[in-house]
């Protein structure tokens, strides 16, 4: 019977996974991953791309918002500039795909960086609005520099290859994504067990208090939205290579509130939060255009109305989620292991 | 515990119901032929998506009750998906697990973001998105379009102008694909023919257009084109209107609909509208029986308005395809239909719109249309079939 987890050194209170239970999930989770594409319906790898996608976003936000403590509305423009500067190198300068995204990624970093810069005289709902000016200049940008995006036309983008082979389809690229996400994922849980993952944390906590310890305020809060813009810009670039074909539409302020929404549901400042929050906002309104379809015909005169369900039941799970779980789903997720861990005394 | 217990079994069933659906197998020779769709009946352009949407489905009840294409009945698989591109992807690829066979899609950024998915597929897709750029068979095998395109509107209008002596021009346009997609089409014509332009993009979510339309004013234009949806262009209109303005307004497919003359009142009278499909105030016999059959649920169709009749013609079209492929005895494939479509030569709607074509070489379905006019609060023709000059 244990009472909690204790350590007796440093070291093993620095491991990433510290109980026999944590190593058996992270294998699960691993066995999963690489099984399930070859079980998997087309639709399902849909859906799970998507989610791959949108989680290395939402963590690349997460670091940003969840764990240094600066808003950001600027999501969409950021993948944005990442899905276009793949793009682009692909398209006009047949550049392949596995060079193209980490440059895309680098240049979202410097873009993003660039943008930073006011958040080192700017807080909270200023913060916010200056980022809402960099969503909507990248936007103005993209629609109107012509003779570069492609102006308001949608950009098409050859299929990407690797060795040789087309990855097109789901089941091939699903393994691009899972690759990065991985990669992205390791990265960041890594980097908070670091200096600067630990000033990013002290830049949220109090940033007066961090700048009397000696964290280079200017420096480390540009350093977080490079870090954060790049994860941002990889996803973009994937969305590109992806789907073959971006408009900017798909990037407006809209996407930025997703992924906001995905983060505070998931949990702000967490990794797996973050990949929680991804999936619970893909699968949502999957699920409930399922249950709209498994509802179609029952009741006739109800027909009419499943779609305003749809969106009305979108709203209601996200409030009930603030209310009851502010702390977002990673927190459930701890509370139900809690709840094993210690029982039947669970207090 | 029960705090969040809730959420865990909320948690579960999304997780179980969203991996417990797709699959399913492919059309069979003798069953149901299987026709994915997606409208938008929630979202932001669900006024005109609506009754567009009721309009497919309205073909295929009416024609499933008829004993179906060519003896075999139509399963259509839709939903609406409140103009989200994300939700468009997810759908099209469940209905592509389930055996659909052709697409019926809505707009252009849906329309858009499928288009290289329905090549790799073999899909055939018709939506009501009207770009020229989906007309480019290297780059869109798989999209036909039954409507006319923006950019041969946005001629057809400048044809007419011209006609009537007009020289000088105001554009205004959506600012996004679908807005700007006829201008350059549009100001290239006009240099060609000593017609001056001043191009203007209306800033979204304006609720008043007056300094835009005093520029247009010191520009002195005679006419002003919109290529817009209906209630910016109701704006527009009525914003003219206070500031005592005389020049003709023409609307493009998506402001030319009943809505702008519910929106502008008095304002509308005498607006013209470049319409690839007839309203159904105008009687045309293309319209008996969608007529028929809403009148059988105890509806008007002078009352759902002119993109029910847009979606029911949509749908007509497609099943004409099928039908061809039933007929020669060939298997219904996404392949089959896209060649047998590409054989519709001239095919009647009935006065709907022009005669629609397509050929391998080309998936526009007609360059031609007819030019309406707000008389008394209807729509009604003020032109034969003008055809666009564009190649």
């Amino acid at each position: 019977m244990e009472s909690g987890i204790f350590f007796s050194d440093y070291a093993k209170d620095m491991t990433l996974r510290r109980t026999p239970a944590q190593k058996i999930r992270l294998a699960l989770a691993i066995v999963f991953a690489v099984a399930v594409p070859w079980f998997a319906s087309n639709y399902q790898l849909t859906l799970l791309n998507q989610i791959g996608i949108a989680a290395i976003g939402a963590i690349g936000l997460n670091i940003l918002v969840g764990f240094t403590g600066q808003i950001s509305l600027g999501q969409g423009a950021f993948m944005a500039v990442g899905a276009y500067t793949s793009g682009l190198l692909a398209k006009n300068m047949g550049i392949p795909f596995w060079v193209a995204v980490p440059i895309a990624s680098f240049v979202t970093a410097g873009v993003g960086a660039f943008f930073g810069i006011p958040s080192l005289r700017l807080k909270g709902l200023y913060l916010a609005i200056a980022t809402l000016a960099a969503q909507q200049i990248i936007q103005w940008v993209i629609t109107h520099w012509d003779f570069v995006t492609g102006g308001v036309d949608a950009l098409v983008i050859p299929a990407p290859t690797l060795f040789g082979m087309r990855v097109n389809g789901e089941f091939r690229f699903y393994w691009i994504i899972l690759f990065c996400l991985v990669l992205t994922i390791i990265f960041t849980v890594n980097i908070f067990r670091s200096k600067v993952g630990r000033a990013f944390i002290a830049i949220r906590d109090q940033d007066i208090a961090a700048e009397v310890m000696g964290v280079n305020l200017f420096q480390y809060k540009l350093l977080a939205f490079a870090t954060s813009s790049f994860f941002v810009g990889m996803a973009g670039a994937l969305t590109a290579h992806y789907r073959t074909i971006i408009s900017w539409e798909r990037f407006t302020i809209e996407t930025s509130i997703l992924y906001l929404a995905m983060i505070i549901i998931g949990g702000l400042g967490s990794v797996s939060g973050s990949v929680y929050g991804a999936a619970f906002m893909v699968l949502l309104p999957a699920l409930l255009n399922n249950f709209g379809r498994a509802m179609h015909g029952t009741i006739p005169a109800f027909d009419q109305i499943i779609p305003f369900l749809q969106q009305g039941m979108f709203g209601i799970v996200i409030i009930l989620f603030l209310i009851l779980e502010p702390e977002g789903l990673v927190k459930i997720w701890r509370n139900i292991k809690d709840y094993f861990r210690l029982w039947p005394f669970s207090y | 515990m029960k705090r969040f217990s809730l959420l865990i079994v909320l948690l579960l069933i999304v997780l179980v119901a969203a991996t417990a659906c797709g699959g399913g197998g492919a059309t069979s020779d003798t069953g149901p032929i299987k026709i994915g769709g997606i409208f938008d009946f929630s979202g932001p352009t669900s006024g005109p998506g609506t009754p567009y949407g009721q309009g497919i489905q309205a073909y295929v009840e009416w024609k499933n009750a008829n004993g179906g294409i060519a003896g075999r009945q139509v399963d259509l698989i839709s939903q609406d998906y409140a103009y989200k591109v994300s939700t468009a992807e997810q759908l099209y690829s469940q209905y592509v697990g389930e055996g659909i066979v052709a697409f019926q899609g809505w707009g252009t950024g849906d329309t858009e973001a499928l288009r290289g998915k329905i090549a790799d597929d073999k899909i055939p897709f018709m939506s009501a998105s009207y770009s020229i750029n989906l007309a480019k068979i290297d780059e869109a095998p798989y999209n036909f379009l039954v409507g006319t395109t923006y950019s041969d509107q946005m001629v057809i209008a400048l044809q007419w102008i011209k006609d009537q002596g007009g020289k000088k021009v105001a554009i205004l346009h959506h600012d996004s694909p679908f807005g700007q997609s006829p201008v350059p089409d549009g100001e290239a014509y006009a240099k060609a023919n000593g017609i001056e332009t001043l191009t203007i993009a209306m800033p979204g979510g304006a609720t008043d257009l007056t300094p835009e339309l005093s520029q247009v004013e010191s520009f002195g234009a005679e006419y002003i084109i919109i290529q817009n949806v209906a209630s910016p262009a109701a704006l527009a209109v009525r914003n003219a209107k206070d500031l005592g303005m005389t020049a003709q307004f023409v609307c493009l497919n998506w402001c030319a609909d009943e809505s702008l003359v519910e929106l502008a009142g008095d304002a509308a009278e005498g607006v013209v509208g470049t319409l690839p499909f007839t309203p159904p105030s105008v009687d045309v016999p293309g319209d008996d029986d969608v007529r028929a059959f809403v009148a059988s649920k105890g509806e008007d169709l002078n009352k759902l308005g002119l993109h029910y009749t847009q979606g029911w013609v949509t749908m007509e079209v497609m099943a004409a395809g099928i039908e061809k492929v039933i007929k020669d005895g060939k298997p219904v494939t996404g392949e089959n239909i896209r060649a047998a479509l590409e054989t519709i030569s001239n095919f009647d709607t009935g006065g709907v719109t022009a005669p629609i074509t397509f050929t391998p070489q080309s998936h526009r379905g007609n360059k031609a249309l007819k030019l309406f006019q707000v008389q008394n609060g209807k729509w009604e023709a003020i032109s034969d079939y003008i055809e666009s000059s564009i190649e």
